[in-house]
Parts: structure tokens; sequence; C-alpha cells
């Protein structure tokens, strides 16, 4: 019965699927909106004879996790913004080392301790990352507890499939809140790691994982061929979803739950003679700037509405090289933005840009 | 003519001594793959390696080995052997990383009683940095960031890690060893031995501490420097075995 509906939390929905697609191991530490992951997944790994520890810090989870998936085995932690910020040294490490390290991040407020609101804050930490040196992280942002199923399947098929960590950069709201969802079966075939893994090293040559190298050469080399790897990913892996695009006059751009009411706000203004689409980045890195760099090119405007002060704005406003307006519709955190907020923004916004066309 | 001292065979074939004369790792990395070479592991092995000096393990011993950032190795370690709990997992780290920036790591791996071996190089500072205080600088030892030699009310007091290591519940072997003298040596061994069994034995978590010199930031010669772990280390972190639990239970 993989195919039934059931009506589940975002976290446990989450926590499932990772056992679904064969995670190995959890480690986690507590920390609210997340902590259903752990507790779930505590009597799960046990009664399925995987691993699982309650580590002493998100440090060590982390670092758990690198240990654990350096020996080819699918594995993963879960955490929270102020404690996903501890965790960027390691991403740094599990990235030069190619280590297919799973960080699932269901976001609160910040900055600092913040609380345990909703908000969409991590679009930078995650995107950018907090971890030093050139390296880049695979974020798969879920806008629905089926989506949170889907992209933890695809989080841990990317992670091996090109050997580089990826973010699952869900929220208080989705990791909180029941809705019908289908596990079905994990739909991604196995990823050959014999060529990688730690396994010691009988009948072949010793292997080392590591980011070090003593040699300059080696080492510019080597973040070269990061970087044109994460080319190959935003080739294949890019991925989005639209609404209303082809006679769109305005695109509101959103990531993550925010998708949530926009459609409605969507057709509200498109009730009040507005021809707005939506556009929603699934992929937030590798994130579809070509894509929306068409869009611009055809003269389309964008709206960027997200819950924070303009992170995923910034990439937007990058990807139309200066050829449309770009504007933000925001709130840092809390009570997520209504459909009537949003529908008065943009057409406050839509005023604003008729008065400033009038006056030139 | 008979061969009575060789290479062991866990030892990379190509391997550059890259470590400063004098300094004891060369002596502490040996006698590691001696050991491996007796129990028969090496191809069973996955090791978490450390920063510091005592990251070029993987320069020298033929064996599987992932990096852990700084401080990190014995959470990384950890995550190995849940992942992989058939293989042989061990660390080789020295005092900085084991007991200041990865202490919580390291005990937590101990009272999880983790089926992990850990060696932890203990040479009273920082080597690689140059020498600066660590947890375990002797009181009035001068580094460079202790110019006028360790005091308490400025640098508190210098940690005894085999002794803490002693007390966690799921530690099954600690032991404080010492490479200053030949029969030191030997017994260096035979403890790294013991902190290797007692995870073959599936007893828990088995540690060696071992007092080491570092000449280069001790502006010492080799000779003089094995001398100060003599007289000044050893009266601080006596040698011994301060946990051995045995395979029935006692």
């Amino acid at each position: 019965m993989v195919n039934e509906k059931v009506l589940i939390k975002g976290n446990y929905a989450i926590a499932q699927a990772a056992v679904n697609a064969g995670c190995q191991c959890y480690f986690g530490y507590p920390i609210t909106p997340q902590t259903e992951i752990g507790e779930y997944l505590s009597g799960k790994m046990q009664e399925l004879g995987r691993g699982y520890v309650c580590a002493e810090s998100e440090l060590a989870a982390i670092n758990m996790v690198m240990g654990a998936v350096s020996t080819g085995v699918k594995a993963m932690t879960s955490s929270s913004s102020c404690a996903v910020a501890l965790m960027q040294e390691a991403l740094s490490y599990a990235a030069s080392d190619e280590l297919p390290v799973v960080l699932v991040n269901v976001m609160r407020t910040g900055p600092g301790l913040g609380y345990i609101y909703p908000a969409q804050g991590d679009y930078n930490q995650a995107v950018y990352g907090g971890g030093n040196g050139d390296y880049k992280i695979i974020v798969l942002a879920p806008s629905t507890v089926q989506e949170c199923i889907d992209l933890t399947y695809r989080a841990f098929y990317l992670a091996q499939k090109y050997r580089n960590p990826v973010i699952l950069l869900a929220d208080g709201l989705l990791g909180q809140m029941m809705e019908p969802a289908s596990f079905g079966e994990y739909p991604y075939p196995e990823v050959d790691v014999s060529s990688w893994a730690l396994t010691g090293a009988k009948n072949r040559d010793a292997r080392s994982i590591y980011s070090v190298a003593r040699e300059e050469k080696k080492q510019i080399q080597h973040i070269y061929d990061l970087h044109k790897k994460f080319d190959v990913i935003t080739q294949n892996e890019t991925t989005f979803e639209e609404f209303n695009i082809e006679d769109a006059d305005i695109i509101l751009t959103v990531f993550g739950s925010m998708t949530r009411n926009i459609k409605a706000a969507m057709n509200v203004l498109r009730k009040k003679g507005l021809k707005v689409g939506v556009f929603r980045p699934i992929t937030l890195s590798p994130f579809p700037h070509k894509r929306i760099n068409e869009l611009a090119s055809r003269g389309k405007d964008f709206i960027v509405v997200e819950m924070n002060m303009g992170q995923m704005f910034k990439d937007v406003k990058f990807a139309v090289e200066g050829k449309v307006n770009v504007d933000l519709v925001n709130r840092p955190c809390g009570e997520w933005l209504s459909v009537e907020e949003i529908v008065s923004s943009v057409e406050k916004i839509v005023e604003g840009r008729k008065q400033y066309a009038a006056s030139v | 003519m008979q061969q009575v001292f060789s290479i062991p065979k866990s030892m990379k074939k190509d391997f550059k001594y890259t470590f400063c004369p004098g300094c004891d790792h060369g002596i502490a990395i040996r006698l590691v793959a001696e050991v491996i070479d007796e129990l028969g592991i090496r191809e069973d092995i996955i090791s978490s390696t450390s920063v510091g000096c005592s990251v070029f393990l993987y320069d020298f011993l033929d064996i599987d080995c992932v990096e852990a950032p700084h401080g990190r190795a014995l959470a990384s370690a950890t995550g190995v052997k849940r992942a992989r709990p058939d293989k042989f997992v061990f660390t080789y780290s020295g005092d900085g990383d084991f007991a200041s920036i990865g202490l919580a790591e390291s005990m937590h791996t101990a009272l999880r009683g983790e089926c992990i071996s850990s060696i932890c190089i203990n040479n009273t500072t920082y080597g690689m940095t140059g020498g600066q205080l660590g947890p375990t600088t002797l009181l009035g030892q001068k580094t460079t960031t202790s110019p006028t030699g360790r005091n308490v009310d400025y640098y508190g007091y210098p940690i005894k890690i085999a002794e803490h290591i002693a007390l966690c519940d799921g530690t099954a072997y600690s032991a404080r060893v010492a490479l200053d003298t030949i029969p030191h040596i030997n017994q260096a061994k035979q403890a790294i031995k013991k902190a290797f069994q007692v995870q073959l034995d599936g007893l828990g978590f088995g540690f060696v501490e071992i007092l080491s010199s570092c000449p280069t930031n001790w502006h010492m010669t080799p000779e003089d420097a094995h001398k100060r772990v003599r007289e000044e280390m050893i009266p601080v972190f006596p040698l011994g075995v301060f946990k051995e639990v045995s395979k029935d239970g006692n």
C-alpha cells in the first residue's frame, strides 16, 4: 500500500522518507521545530538494526554523518537554523571531501537564537554557506508535505550521484503541519559507490578522503574540479515550477512553503485584471538563473515574495541582469504573508511603477 | 643471516619522513603499525584522522582514512563505526585535537562506549602552529602564548586525559605511556595493543595517552627533550593503566 495517502506531519514525512531511501544512520541533536525527526527515527532505526546516535552536539552530529557516508552508506542529520550554523565548518569539509552528506534544515527565526516562528531566513546560509572557501551545496526547497517526501528521496540520490552535500531546506510551518501525502517507492536507482567508499584496504590500494592539499597546483585543480562538477549539476539538476507564465507581465517568485498561498494571490490578482504568473525554484542551488533570465528577456517583471529581508531577491536581481524590474514583498519571520497582504503589496508596486513610468 | 628488524608491513612503501628530527610521532606511528601487523587487521581498518602534526598518519600507514575537521575525529570515527560495525576504527590525535577542541567528542565517545580505539599524543604544546599553550601545557612551561610560563591565574590547569577517560563508564581500557626509554617504548606498544584488543573483543572504548617529545618547540635536543619527559612530565602525568575491563567482565 505504498501509494496510499496518509495524513502526516512534515517532520515525520521527512523521517520516514529517509528510512525508505535506505538511510542507514541518523545522528542528531534536538532543536525545535525539527525534533520530531530525531524522535521518530530513534525508535525506527533501532527496530531496523540501523545506526542512531543522540549526538552530544550538532558539531558532532554532522561529523558522524561524514564518517558514516565515507564508508558508502546513506546517512543524514537534521537540525534548525542557529544549530545548522554550527554545521557550516563540516559542510565546507564535506563539499571539499566530496562526501554525500544529507542535512535537513527545518528553519526557525534568526539571527541568533531567535525563536521557533517559521521563517525563510536561512536562504543565504544554505545557498551561499557559512563555511570557508569556494564550495557549493545542493539545496532543495519543498513547499508541501508531499514534496518533503519527494525531495528527501532526491536529496539522498543527488548526494551520492554527485558526491556532494545536499541540504533539504524546509521550515517550521512545513515541519509542524499535517497534510495528506503518499510515500510511494524510493524512485531512484542505487548509486555505485565502490570506486571511492572506504571499506578497508583489502585487495586494493589504501584510500584517503581529505581536503588538505599541500601542493599548490593540486589545491587549485581541486577547486576547479569541484566547480566543474557543479556546472554539470546545474546543467542536469536545476528544477523549478511555473504557473501562468506565458501571458504574465509580472512573475511572483517564491520558494518553499511561501508557495502555498501565492497561487491564491495570483488568482485574486488575475481577477483584478493583472496578468500575474508564479515562478518557484525547487533547487535553490543550483539556482535557475538561466530560466529567469529568459523570462526577463521577454520583458516580464519580477516580484519576489519571501519570509526574510530579501535573500532570494538578490539572486533574482542578479539573474535578470537589469533587464526588468525586480521588487520585494516580505516580512522577516512569524505569521506567513497572507493572500490579502500579498495582493495589496503587489498592487502598490504596480501602481508605483505606473506613476514612475508616467513621470519620466 | 637472520633478519631481526624491518619496516612494518602496514607502513606505506614510499613514505617520506616529514616530522622534525627527534619527534616522537615517528616512534608512535611505527608502534601503531607493528600492532596492526601483529593483530592482522590492516585490511579491515578505517581511520578517522585529526588535525595537527598527527594528521600525517595517512602519509605513513597503508590504510583507509577519512579526514575529520580539528577536534572532530572521534565524532567521525563514531559515524564510521555505526555505519560499519564490522570494521576496525581508530583515531590518532594530538592533545589539542583530542582534549581541547575535541574534548566533548572524545569524552562522549568514551561515555557511549563506542568500540573505537584512540591514541592521543601528549607533547604539552601545539606543535604544528609553532608551540603555543595547549590543554596539557605544564604549570611554569613557557610557550609562545605563555611567554612567562603557565600560571594558574591566567591559564588554569593542565588536563590529565587518561584519568578523565578512565572515569567514563564506556571505557574498556585507558592508559598513559611514554616513549623516553626502550622499556617505556615496549610498554607503550603493549598498551596500544590492549587498546586495540578491547575493540576487537567488543568491550568498549580503548584509549592510550602517549607522553611525547617536541624538541623543535621545546627548543631542546632530542636527548634533553626525553629527559624533560622523564623529569617534568611523568611526575605530573603518571604512567600507568587507569582502567582495564577484561573479557570476563572484571
